[in-house]
């Protein structure tokens, strides 16, 4: 582990020094100091909430650091607004993509510096030329008259990313970007990253994901409670290594290796299981898929991206409108297509994306707490008012027993980091005493250790008798947790397998179904 | 900076910054009291409480499909319906309060539909409700060829505008009455919570077990009952049905909720908040009448103020 003391060296593009903020009594950062070389990936890790978005806030300008200064280019930028420093060549690539997804490539790298023409025309032609010319340049493989909306998720991003270097970017810092792709795209966004930097642009690389991050950065500096750890370099260091030193002392929760819980002990056959899936069909997605899952047992569900599995789990959970087959919790069968029902009858979904569909962002955490099951709150009849305080006293059972950071129950949802939100989701669930839990990408877009928190909590929660079906793409995930492995492709089940199999056996094993899958639809098509 | 007083400071400036329309609505009452004549005084605030209850009335409505996230714009002419119908009903000798309970019916009939039209066909609702205000108002005028139908029923003029009982007058206890009544079942009650969780993100809450189409719907039940309400209240003031009685309304009872601080995007909003927002534009057109000035200029004046209001307040 090389710790590089670098006194700001000569052809840094960006050197944060000594920064420091607070926001009230609470000091956010201090002492921190980041720089970024030209054509260099420094990546920035750091557990949700450690001061990662708020240093990279100051760096953009739209927070004022307390103290200390930043130099670009050699020039102190310190004053100048998120206006002036995007045009000196600061770029930020979000999450969320800002392209109009209506217009085309071309139309979206130059938008409002279209070239004109007589008489104050846009000239169409001589920007998809420009457009052209630019996505050579890079090497991209874009098509420039293309519209933004029928691209892929990756080639989207090419495009945010294309936009700011053509508007004279020299920094870009790209938060989680391979958050939404595909294992393929994000073979092409590496490459796009290996282009820039030949182009000598620098980037920060804020990633959850360890191995990316070793791969693909030239520095690694961790924020752990407002101090910068490193910069460390990316040869001489482990994925333990890291995770151990963003980690707050807190107990033995150090080392998250160390402490795997042991699976539960085989199978004890049961009754009836916990939930019975016969032919269930959608008409676009899924067919004839059947399984089961006893109470207490955690069922994986793996797949490629389009292969139906968040389909699958929200089509038990009754929010699809054109479901058939028959689903039975407990013996118990239930009529797809209500999601009131299914809650009724015991099922429950932590759905993939939190922002979108798991949380009211706006209202309190108690608020999105109570909202499955607000009826059982009223005192007094359908008609009585809400009991507050035992919705107060159920976020405090909650709050505690997950470990939910939060300044109290009226604290608005989206003012919670990433992990805590999917803890608000969890609880709210499992406030229900759900028989079926199915879990969409439990842990995407939460830190190390929130991700440990909440292997944990499934653990914990199969082990009070609950069903699990997990979905996830994060295979060593899967197999960590799954007592039994469902592999799907092209909206069907095609294989149950024990978890006796590596990451990298299952890797290639869902890659070889997707391909069988897909070659036995052309066939059928053909025939 | 002592650590202390930050938040302290911080809470304070929230506190100004959530209440921005109450202070400016205080500093014009405070105007008025000063400067106009015989302002202060129990006369004049319940000429004002009684000339803003309709709009409050149909406000308190408005309120729970705004923070759906949906408007409704034919509020005014189903009240010119509403009072419409209710005459003719009088005026066939139905009893008063079969006949009132009758209209309400029919508000809340037409409140289902617009919310059927908006929620199961998914057209917008500024949409269907534009459609709704041109329906009715042309309905309005047509069941009796334009002419305004009297009322002699005393019964009814002292229930819902002539009346007074423990001192108050009657259309300032049905501002008390529904005030209390939304309150409850905006703030108190599980369909509140829905209410709010349906607006702020629809989707997490359709994923959550909401039926986000039956609470827009009764969202908009609820508007077009107090809009029917208030449609009854107007015909016992002006002791007739006259078609043209509540055009133009549905402008004072949207800006009188976003002025209450109700975010028009949804998930954001109270009750007491839009019945202040109705009273505040009541103070103002009654305290600049009463400073003597012309009709028209009114309405400028109350326009520029109603934009200022509402520009502190946005979230």
């Amino acid at each position: 582990m090389a710790e590089a003391k670098t006194s700001t060296s000569r052809n840094a593009i960006v050197a944060m020094q000594r920064i420091s903020k607070s926001f009230g009594a609470n000091r956010v950062l201090s002492n921190v100091s980041f720089e970024v070389m030209a054509g260099e990936t420094h990546a920035l890790l750091g557990e949700n909430g450690a001061g990662k978005s708020t240093l990279m806030k100051i760096l953009m300008g739209a927070y004022q650091t307390d103290e200390g200064r930043i130099l670009f280019a050699g020039e102190d930028v310190t004053a100048l607004s998120l206006r002036e420093r995007i045009d000196r060549g600061i770029a930020m690539i979000f999450q969320e993509l800002s392209v109009l997804p209506n217009r085309s490539v071309a139309e979206n790298l130059f938008i409002l510096r279209e070239p004109l023409a007589y008489g104050l025309r846009v000239d169409a032609r001589k920007m998809v030329r420009d457009a052209k010319a630019l996505i050579e340049r890079y090497a991209f493989s874009l098509d420039a008259s293309a519209r933004v909306g029928d691209l892929a998720f990756a080639q989207r991003q090419m495009v945010e990313i294309l936009k700011a270097i053509s508007r004279g970017a020299k920094l870009l810092v790209m938060d989680e970007p391979t958050s939404s792709l595909t294992i393929h795209e994000e073979e092409t966004l590496f490459r796009t990253i290996g282009q820039l930097k030949q182009n000598g642009i620098g980037i920060v690389y804020i990633s959850h994901r360890m191995a990316d991050v070793l791969r693909l950065s030239d520095r690694i500096s961790i924020i752990k409670d407002g101090r910068l750890v490193g910069p460390l370099d990316p040869g001489s260091t482990s994925i333990e290594q890291i995770a151990a030193m963003m980690s707050r002392p807190k107990g033995e929760a150090s080392l998250p290796t160390a402490a795997a819980p042991a699976k539960r002990p085989p199978a004890t056959p049961v009754g009836t299981p916990a939930l019975e899936v016969r032919s269930l069909a959608t008409s676009r997605k899924l067919s004839d898929v059947s399984f089961s899952i006893d109470p207490g047992e955690i069922v994986g569900l793996a797949g490629l991206v389009g292969s139906g599995r968040s389909t699958l789990g929200k089509a038990l959970f009754g929010i699809l409108p054109d479901v058939s087959g028959h689903i039975a919790v407990e013996g118990e069968p239930v009529r797809p297509s209500s999601v009131s029902r299914a809650i009724t009858a015991g099922i429950a979904l932590v759905p993939e994306d939190r922002r979108l569909e798991g949380l009211v962002g706006g209202r309190s955490i108690e608020e999105n707490l109570s909202l499955p099951r607000l009826s059982d709150f009223s005192l007094a009849g359908p008609f009585g008012p809400m009991a507050k305080a035992r919705i107060t006293a159920l976020f405090r059972q909650y709050r505690d027993d997950l470990n939910i950071l939060c300044r109290g129950p009226l604290q608005k949802a989206q003012e919670l980091s990433g992990g805590n939100q999917q803890k608000i989701v969890f609880a709210k669930w499992l406030a229900m005493k759900p028989k079926l839990l199915i879990l969409d990408e439990p842990t995407s877009g939460v830190d190390v250790n929130a991700k440990r928190d909440m292997r944990e909590l499934v653990r914990r929660t199969a082990n009070d008798g609950v069903a699990v079906l997990l979905i996830s793409s994060e295979l060593e995930e899967l197999l960590e947790l799954s007592d039994r492995i469902l592999v799907m492709a092209q909206g069907r089940i095609t294989r149950s397998i024990g978890s006796a199999h590596d990451e990298a056996g299952l890797r290639a094993l869902l890659q070889a179904e997707a391909a069988r899958q897909s070659s036995a639809r052309t066939q059928g098509v053909a025939a | 900076m002592k650590p202390s007083s930050m938040p302290m400071r911080l809470a304070a400036m929230d506190f100004f910054r959530d209440h921005i329309t109450y202070l400016i609505f205080l500093a014009i009452t405070l105007y008025f009291v000063l400067f106009a004549p015989h302002f202060a005084s129990v006369s004049t605030a319940s000429a004002v409480l009684r000339i803003t209850a309709i709009v409050s009335v149909m406000a308190i409505g408005m309120t729970f499909v705004i923070i759906c996230g949906e408007i409704d714009l034919s509020v005014g002419s189903v009240a010119s319906f509403s009072g419409m119908i209710g005459a003719l009903l009088l005026d066939q000798n139905v009893p008063t309060y079969v006949a009132a309970l009758l209209v309400l019916g029919a508000g809340a009939a037409i409140g289902a539909v617009s919310g059927l039209l908006v929620t199961k066909l998914r057209i917008p609702s500024f949409l269907v409700t534009l459609g709704m205000l041109s329906i009715f108002s042309g309905l309005a005028l047509t069941i009796t060829g334009t002419r305004p139908v009297s009322i002699v029923d005393d019964d009814f003029s002292n229930l819902f505008w002539n009346g007074s009982f423990l001192g108050i007058q009657a259309p300032i206890w049905w501002t008390i009455v529904l005030t209390a009544a939304g309150y409850y079942l905006l703030h108190q009650m599980p369909y509140g919570r829905r209410v709010y969780a349906t607006g702020g993100n629809a989707v997490a809450a359709r994923f959550s077990g909401v039926r986000t189409d039956g609470v827009k719907i009764f969202a908009f039940v609820l508007c077009g009952m107090t809009a029917s309400l208030a449609g009854l209240m107007l015909a016992a003031r002006s002791t007739a049905g006259n078609p043209s009685l509540g055009s133009g309304l549905e402008l004072d009872v949207i800006a009188a909720v976003i002025i209450g601080g109700t975010s028009l995007f949804g998930g954001y909003g109270s009750i007491v908040g839009s019945v202040v927002g109705a009273i505040f534009i009541g103070i103002l057109g009654f305290g600049l009448l009463v400073l003597g000035l012309s009709t028209s200029i009114q309405e400028v004046v109350k326009g520029a103020i109603i934009i200022i209001a509402v520009s502190l307040n946005r979230r």
